[in-house]
């Protein structure tokens, strides 16, 4: 599942992405200097907090910042050979819901009351791929059976309302996988499904990655989900990957005392603690982000540097990194 | 016998379902049939399921949201349906809740002073300095500045909320609290601080939880008992230790492998197919019979309720499959 050696076949590499929400008297920094890259065939997780900026950095990828207000400061956006950033949004369509697709959270909102499944999963069939009739119909049927929905050929006549929510949320999948994306972001795809239901679609979007080789963009607060469909894993903090790494190495050995600490305060089945470890205070409120590390105030090992000035990027080997002056001072 | 707080017997509830104003209605949904625990003094019962299993109605009933359709609720040994006057509200003063949504279950245009006073106000006539004065105290008790007493609901975030949620519900020094997947909604840095503070509190004050979650994790770091529910009937009862480390169910299996472990080296268990069945036309014979990994083609699954069955002690399921111990 690993892929040791990535430096060649990087599929998306993402560079000091800064998407900004322009307020009448604030300017709220949700993606504030994020990079990180995904191989061709990977897992990545983005993990973090409501406000972390994992889902903004996701809609940036897509080019779907919610306009007016947000928009994309800085920053590039390569996908093989092209910046994203770079090009028109007529070219864009070319990749959104073809060579790159998202599964949002809830299967309730993001398919159509009014249409049929069957049009809502051959929109991207006709729309990218120009296929029509028998064809377009056969590849719509494909991708039904491929998310495992039982006898696709009657299904395809129904609409969302008689559909269960997983069965919802394995269409929406459906929509995604169609085009058979390079690319695919799941943003909590399983977060609103019970737990039996959750791990049949964690199963399923494991292998369709195994047999078509898609990478995936998973985020999630879920440190469950990321250590059994990723490879790597970026944390993110106020708008920063504060840590990166390869699943099994930051589960093992975090870094970052933030890394530690969401490790440390999840319950554990079979493993169990007296006391969870908390985290103080809130997560970080984006209209006043502290000066220096946004998790000092927060942070049980916080020195005076870390309040004047954000760590610079430690190298961990390979592509791994942290942000923190324990680690930057320690070496 | 003597410390059962609160003890639940063959509850039921049945909705009538179905149909539309024309016809008479379809079938009953059938949320809750025929459910017996109990919760003892000072100990967490958590009740667990996937959506729709009827946990969730259990504690609509315990907190008399709703009617039962067949079954009893006792509290300290009496029938909590005979209730009337001045014993109904001491009952309600006894048992309180503290609800999933803490955006919801706040009425945004209170002051926290008043959310957390008015119970205060109705049951014990507190009212200017001493009320303030208790108010203060609660605050500090789940953790808050007693000067946010004069905010509103909004000015809190999620994690604030919940505590004020549970200052709310500790007001009138009850015994049981219902908490109906108390931090399911909240951030992970945020749930071990409220879980951290429900245990603290549970122990300083002696209090009683009914957990309803579908977090086993959860489950297991807070309760000492555990009950399993599949569409509307309990499949398994026993001690944490004894559910975790001796399951006996095939669908209390099936939802202990289903959630994902935070770590690499633990491989994904094998889950089940399907999905729940629905408490409208639920399955003949045993409910669970349609994703049963070790279901047979015996017509015993298919056609006979498996019975309540006491296996080891203090371990109870209902199965076919599971032989009681030899003792």
């Amino acid at each position: 599942m690993v892929n040791q050696n990535i430096e060649d076949d990087i599929l998306l590499r993402v560079e000091g992405l800064k998407t900004y929400f322009f307020q009448r008297n604030a300017v709220l920094k949700a993606v504030d200097g994020v990079s990180f890259t995904v191989a061709q065939g990977e897992a990545v997780g983005l993990v973090g907090e409501s406000g972390s900026g994992k889902t903004m950095t996701c809609l940036s990828l897509m080019r779907l910042v919610p306009q007016p207000g947000a928009r994309i400061v800085e920053g590039e956006i390569w996908f093989k050979d092209e910046n994203l950033l770079d090009i028109t949004e007529h070219e864009m369509r070319a990749y959104r819901g073809h060579r790159m697709a998202i599964i949002m959270q809830d299967p309730q909102t993001s398919l159509n009351p009014v249409y049929s499944i069957g049009e809502q999963v051959a929109e991207p069939v006709r729309l990218h791929l120009k296929e029509r009739g028998q064809q377009a119909m056969n590849r719509v049927l494909d991708a039904l059976r491929a998310v495992r929905i039982p006898r696709p050929e009657q299904r395809l006549v129904q609409y969302p309302h008689q559909f269960s929510g997983g069965m919802r949320q394995r269409v929406v999948a459906a929509m995604g996988l169609t085009t058979q994306p390079e690319l695919l972001i799941a943003d909590e795809p399983t977060t609103s499904l019970d737990v039996t239901i959750q791990a049949q679609f964690l199963r399923l979007i494991r292998e369709l990655q195994q047999d078509s080789g898609t990478s995936v963009i998973w985020v999630t607060h879920d440190l469950g989900i990321v250590a059994q469909m990723c490879d790597r894993v970026n944390v993110m903090y106020a708008g920063r990957i504060v840590e990166s790494g390869r699943v099994r190495q930051i589960y093992k050995e975090p870094q970052h005392p933030y890394t530690r600490a969401l490790l440390d305060s999840v319950p554990l089945m079979g493993a169990r603690r007296d006391k969870l470890y908390q985290i103080d205070g809130q997560p970080p409120d984006l209209r006043s982000i502290p000066q220096g590390c946004p998790f000092w105030p927060r942070c049980p090992e916080a020195m005076d540097k870390c309040k004047e000035q954000y760590p610079p990027r430690t190298s961990l080997g390979g592509q791994d990194f942290v942000h923190c002056w324990l680690t930057e001072e320690g070496r | 016998m003597a410390n059962r707080l609160l003890e639940v017997e063959g509850l039921a509830k049945h909705f009538r379902g179905g149909g539309n104003w024309l016809t008479s209605g379809g079938d009953a949904i059938r949320a809750v049939d025929g459910v017996s625990f109990h919760v003892e003094a000072g100990e967490t019962f958590a009740l667990v399921g996937e959506s729709g299993c009827g946990k969730t109605t259990v504690a609509k009933m315990i907190l008399l949201l709703e009617r039962p359709t067949r079954g009893s609720i006792s509290f300290q040994g009496q029938d909590v349906s005979g209730f009337r006057g001045g014993g109904l509200r001491e009952y309600k003063r006894m048992v309180q809740a503290v609800f999933q949504d803490p955006y919801s279950s706040l009425n945004p245009r209170m002051q926290v002073l008043d959310i957390i006073g008015e119970p205060l106000r109705v049951h014990q006539g507190l009212r200017g300095r001493t009320l303030r004065m208790r108010v203060g105290e609660l605050l500090e008790n789940v953790g808050l500045n007693p000067v946010t007493a004069s905010f509103f609901p909004h000015q809190f975030s999620g994690g604030q909320r919940q505590r004020i949620a549970i200052a709310r519900a500790l007001a009138l020094r009850p015994q049981l609290i219902v908490l109906d997947e108390p931090v399911s909604g909240l951030d992970v840095s945020i749930r071990a601080q409220i879980l951290n503070l429900l245990v603290d509190l549970q122990r300083d004050l002696g209090l009683s939880y009914l957990l309803i979650s579908h977090d086993l994790a959860i489950v297991e770091h807070m309760s000492h008992r555990v009950g399993v529910m599949y569409v509307g009937k309990m499949v398994e009862l026993a001690t944490r230790d004894e559910f975790y480390g001796n399951t006996l169910h095939p669908y209390s299996n099936a939802l202990l492998a289903s959630v994902p472990k935070p770590d690499p080296d633990i491989p994904m268990g094998t889950t089940i197919g399907g999905e729940v069945a629905s408490p409208i036309n639920p399955p003949s014979g045993c409910r669970f019979h349609t994703r049963c990994p070790i279901y047979l083609e015996t017509s015993m699954c298919r056609e006979v309720e498996p019975d309540w069955r006491e296996i080891l002690s203090e371990h109870l399921t209902a199965c076919h499959k599971v032989e009681p111990a030899v003792v």
